[in-house]
């Protein structure tokens, strides 16, 4: 690899001088001051040809087509946006809410869940006309004991059905096929 | 935060729960037919005019009528079925 020469040394009090020079960055006494002093320093000389050869090349930046300044502003502008949103759109979400809303939207929500339940069953009619607001609801959720209650009948007169269990026995059924008889006769 | 947020949950679970109490509720009623539920209306509001040493005996008959294997509950079941379609009919 090529090794790049380091600079000409120049005369120390005209270094800074002679670096505003080459910018184009002194006032009209100085560049005279200047001028005048190169003219008779070989060294100071030297200094300023390596600055014009070598700070070109490292200043040299990539040339760009004109339509990439023409949207750049813009275009960064909306990539910087799009970038924000990506990245804090779950923190919108975490963000602190006033206190009333928890509970405010979790008892809408299970309104919601519960009412879309009912009417999802298709059985509304049955969930609005019922009369069995006047049943406690320990007895409606309870299967044991609406069985109960739909065989109270049955257990009042248990103990009689339990003595007819022989079929002759059945005084009630064949009084009834006698009446009916007579009825026939009639 | 942190506690705001685990009573925000606890609130949540509770109504979530409820409801689902009410749906069972709801859903062990919506089974029974009209016929079905106008009895267990009757026989409750029936149920709570007994006195206390009656509703203790049905109570009890309803244990013994548990513990009845199968089959001597259908064959009751039956019998009742068919003794109350006859006063039905008995009455017309």
């Amino acid at each position: 690899m090529k090794q790049r020469a380091p600079l000409q040394s120049a005369c120390k009090s005209f270094e800074e001088d002679l670096v505003l020079y080459y910018y184009g960055e002194t006032d009209e006494v100085e560049q005279r001051r200047v001028q005048q002093h190169l003219s008779q320093c070989v060294s100071c000389q030297g200094f300023l040809d390596d600055l014009r050869r070598w700070l070109p090349q490292i200043a040299k930046s990539e040339p760009m087509a004109p339509a990439f300044w023409d949207d750049y502003y813009r275009e960064t502008v909306t990539k910087l946006a799009r970038q924000e949103e990506r990245k804090h759109w779950w923190r919108a979400l975490l963000a602190p809410r006033p206190m009333w809303m928890v509970p405010a939207f979790g008892t809408v929500g299970v309104a919601i869940l519960v009412v879309g339940l009912l009417f999802g069953k298709g059985n509304l009619s049955s969930f609005i006309q019922r009369p069995a607001e006047r049943i406690p609801q320990e007895i409606l959720a309870d299967e044991n004991q609406l069985q109960f209650f739909e065989s109270m009948d049955l257990l009042e007169s248990l103990g009689k059905l339990e003595k007819q269990d022989d079929p002759s026995t059945d005084s009630t059924s064949s009084q009834s096929i006698r009446v009916r008889m007579q009825q026939d006769i009639v | 935060m942190k506690a705001r947020n685990t009573v925000a949950g606890i609130f949540g679970l509770f109504l979530l729960l409820s409801s689902q109490g009410l749906m069972a509720a709801s859903d062990n009623w919506r089974n029974l037919t009209p016929p079905e539920k106008d009895k267990v209306l009757q026989n409750y509001q029936r149920w709570e005019k007994l006195p206390p040493q009656d509703k203790e005996h049905l109570r009890d008959e309803w244990n013994r009528w548990q513990r009845l294997p199968k089959d001597e509950r259908e064959r009751i079941k039956q019998r009742y079925d068919r003794q109350r379609r006859d006063r039905r009919d008995d009455s017309r």
